[in-house]
């Protein structure tokens, strides 16, 4: 077996995409309108928005860059996964309930449009939805560059596609996206992150499993060798320290809730009850499938120190040389195929709401309607999106790194700051204000940006991020209590009531 | 929805901002924040662990405390001020200590291995990150067990899905009409 290898993978990988096409294509007979296209017609059951929901919170990144993080900082990057129960519970608390009912008051489709109905204000439903397609630029291209990488790397390994071009790569991962996304749209992007849940849970299990068996001693001998060379790196606060760990714990915690192509994912279930099911589920398959960010990430680091394997050029370099070191081909390819359903069943979410943002919400924050066919626009836009994404992915990787450095800024820290308050707060007070809510996002943005831009480096690993979610917290809240109370309408009075 | 718990949460964020301001304003030390691994390129150490906790220990243990009230704070937001009934405060209460007990443990037991040097160890970790790792990922379930046990009881009630049907049912007679 070991001789077929790559081949292995390669065939992994290959059924994987092509059942995301078969899915697409199935998909385009149930997606009759623009609200299929975008929130699957609010008509998903449980088992499908829970794998849905946490397959979409682990990225590329919870698959190459957590165990990269974990080999690089220690444990200091553990905190940004042990916050998820308490992530996905405030999620529940604060937002699944009303963001379904106002969907289904106001017949909304995108978060934008709950932002829009709840404060009554465009100026809202523009800053989010300009939020979203500026935060949606930087995850795709990043997402798409990941996916191109790993293709590379897996085909190269053969002798056919040796000589194999970043660009092919990029031109044949981004293809399937687009093909799955464009003709089934959300209902296509759902049922693939079914399975692509289910093969991350399985492959999360099994790495751990392999794991523990690489040092006799299991993952206590693996802990105690990287004890004894930094013991700062096994404790709690890791390599980075206290406040950069508290400052992911509070960004990744509480921004969960502030996440749009998760918080949008809360809008599609068939019935409300649902949610009792939905929290437990999907949290138990985060926790399953991040136990790969946990045991490769220390496994790596520790058989670095002991000399077990030679230091790894890129600390992202740690997934794919552990699977390539310790694994069988049968696991690689499983875990390989995890890694493309991680990073595509992030990359059609985002292409999901950075679509509703460009086509239905600017336009309506414009205009005050929504533009004339909305499901042929969609698809169209849904193309171009992606385009664009995979372009500014290859110019960042060949000219200039900055531009996607420059989007990246505006990813989850962003999120969590500008949209959390406003949702997650708003949503269950009736005293925050369209202007406290302007407030928090203009503030979110402007200190995610600037601190980017002009690379300030914060004491004791203070996260910018970090700054700006409490600036965006104060202001929405402070500003919301000094500015006049607002008339709401009948029908979020009663939402709000409930 | 006319209770106090907004001040109680803005009083929060407010007190997690002024310790975050004192933090900035600390005394700093080298290496705050990690160094290069001496040997191996891509990887940090923290290097001395008392050192970089020698300014700014209790204000950032107070702020995770803040942090954790703060989460309680929010998950009873969640629920419907009507409903936020002593019995809720109580089990909300429950679950703060026993964060706070976690984050306690995991403080004091890296603490006790800087002042030592030595440590037992719980399920393959460190026994301060034992702490962080089981402790933290389980502070949550008994939030997520109310929200699950407890959603007829506080979240959504069959009271609740009665109103909620009526206002759908008037929304969709207006739109005929």
């Amino acid at each position: 077996m070991e001789a077929y290898r790559q081949e292995i993978i390669i065939g992994a990988v290959i059924i994987y995409m092509v059942f995301c096409v078969v899915t697409g294509l199935w998909a385009m007979r149930l997606t009759k309108n623009s609200s299929d296209f975008f929130i699957a017609g609010r008509g998903l059951g449980p088992i499908v928005v829970s794998l849905a929901l946490f397959s979409s919170t682990l990225s590329g990144f919870g698959f190459v860059g957590g165990p990269g993080l974990v080999y690089s900082i220690g444990v200091s990057s553990f905190w940004m996964i042990v916050i998820s129960s308490t992530g996905y519970a405030l999620g529940f608390f604060l937002v699944a309930k009303r963001i379904r009912m106002i969907a289904d008051v106001r017949n909304c489709i995108s978060l934008p449009d709950v932002l829009a109905a709840r404060y009554n204000s465009e100026a809202v439903r523009f800053l989010i939805a300009v939020t979203i397609v500026l935060g949606v630029m930087g995850y795709l291209a990043t997402q798409i560059l990941a996916m191109a990488v790993v293709m590379q790397a897996i085909l190269s390994g053969t002798a056919m596609f040796a000589d194999i071009g970043l660009v092919t790569c990029v031109v044949i991962s981004s293809a399937v996206l687009i093909f799955y996304c464009v003709t089934g749209g959300i209902i296509a992007s759902v049922y693939t992150d079914v399975v692509q849940g289910g093969i991350m849970m399985v492959a999360g299990v099994l790495i751990l499993l392999t794991a523990m068996s690489v040092f006799d001693g299991g993952m206590q001998e693996a802990t105690s060798i990287i004890l004894a060379d930094d013991g700062e790196a096994m404790m709690p606060f890791g390599a980075a320290g206290i406040m950069a760990s508290l400052g992911w714990f509070f960004v990744f915690g509480l921004g969960l809730a502030g996440q749009p192509h998760l918080v949008t994912k809360m809008m599609m279930n068939r019935s409300i009850a649902d949610n009792r099911t939905i929290l437990p589920m999907s949290l138990f398959g985060y926790v399953m499938a991040a136990l790969l960010w946990v045991s490769i990430g220390v496994i790596m680091r520790a058989a670095v120190i002991d000399g077990v394997i030679e230091p790894l050029a890129l600390p992202d370099d740690a997934a794919s040389l552990f699977l390539s070191i310790f694994t069988n081909p049968l696991l690689a390819g499983i875990v390989f195929a995890g890694l493309f359903a991680a990073i595509m069943s992030t990359s059609d979410a985002f292409l999901n709401i950075g679509t509703a943002a460009i086509i239905h919400d600017i336009p309506k924050a414009i205009r005050g309607r929504a533009i004339e066919n909305e499901l042929f626009w969609a698809r169209v836009v849904t193309v171009i999106l992606a385009i664009v994404a995979a372009s500014f992915a290859l110019y960042s990787h060949f000219q200039d790194a900055t531009l996607v450095a420059i989007l990246g800024a505006f990813g989850w820290a962003t999120f969590a700051a500008s949209i959390f308050p406003v949702l997650a707060i708003g949503l269950n007070w009736k005293g925050a204000t369209a202007m406290g809510a302007v407030a928090a996002i203009v503030s979110a943005l402007l200190i995610n940006f600037i601190i980017q831009l002009a690379g300030i480096v914060l004491p004791y690993g203070i996260l910018g991020g970090l700054i700006a979610f409490i600036v965006s917290l104060t202001l929405f809240i402070g500003v919301s209590l000094v500015t006049k109370k607002p008339e709401l309408a009948a029908d979020m009075e009663a939402v709000l009531d409930i | 929805m006319h209770s106090k718990l907004i001040y109680v949460i803005f009083a929060t964020v407010l007190l997690m901002a002024g310790i975050l301001i004192a933090i900035c304003l600390a005394e700093s030390v080298p290496n705050g924040a990690g160094l290069a691994h001496a040997q191996f390129n891509g990887m940090r150490v923290g290097g001395d662990g008392a050192a970089r906790l020698e300014h700014i220990g209790g204000l950032a243990f107070a702020f995770q405390a803040l942090l954790l009230l703060l989460i309680v704070c929010l998950s009873a937001l969640g629920v419907a001020e009507e409903r936020r009934s002593p019995q809720l405060w109580a089990y909300m209460g429950g679950t703060l200590l026993f964060s706070l007990f976690v984050w306690w443990q995991m403080y004091s037991g890296h603490q006790a291995f800087l002042e030592t040097g030595v440590t037992s160890y719980f399920m393959g970790f460190p026994v301060a990150t034992a702490w962080q790792v089981y402790g933290t990922w389980l502070g949550a379930i008994p939030l997520i067990i109310l929200y699950s046990v407890g959603f007829r009881k506080f979240i959504f009630t069959d009271e609740d899905e009665m109103k909620y049907e009526a206002l759908l049912e008037k929304i969709a007679k207006e739109t005929e009409q």
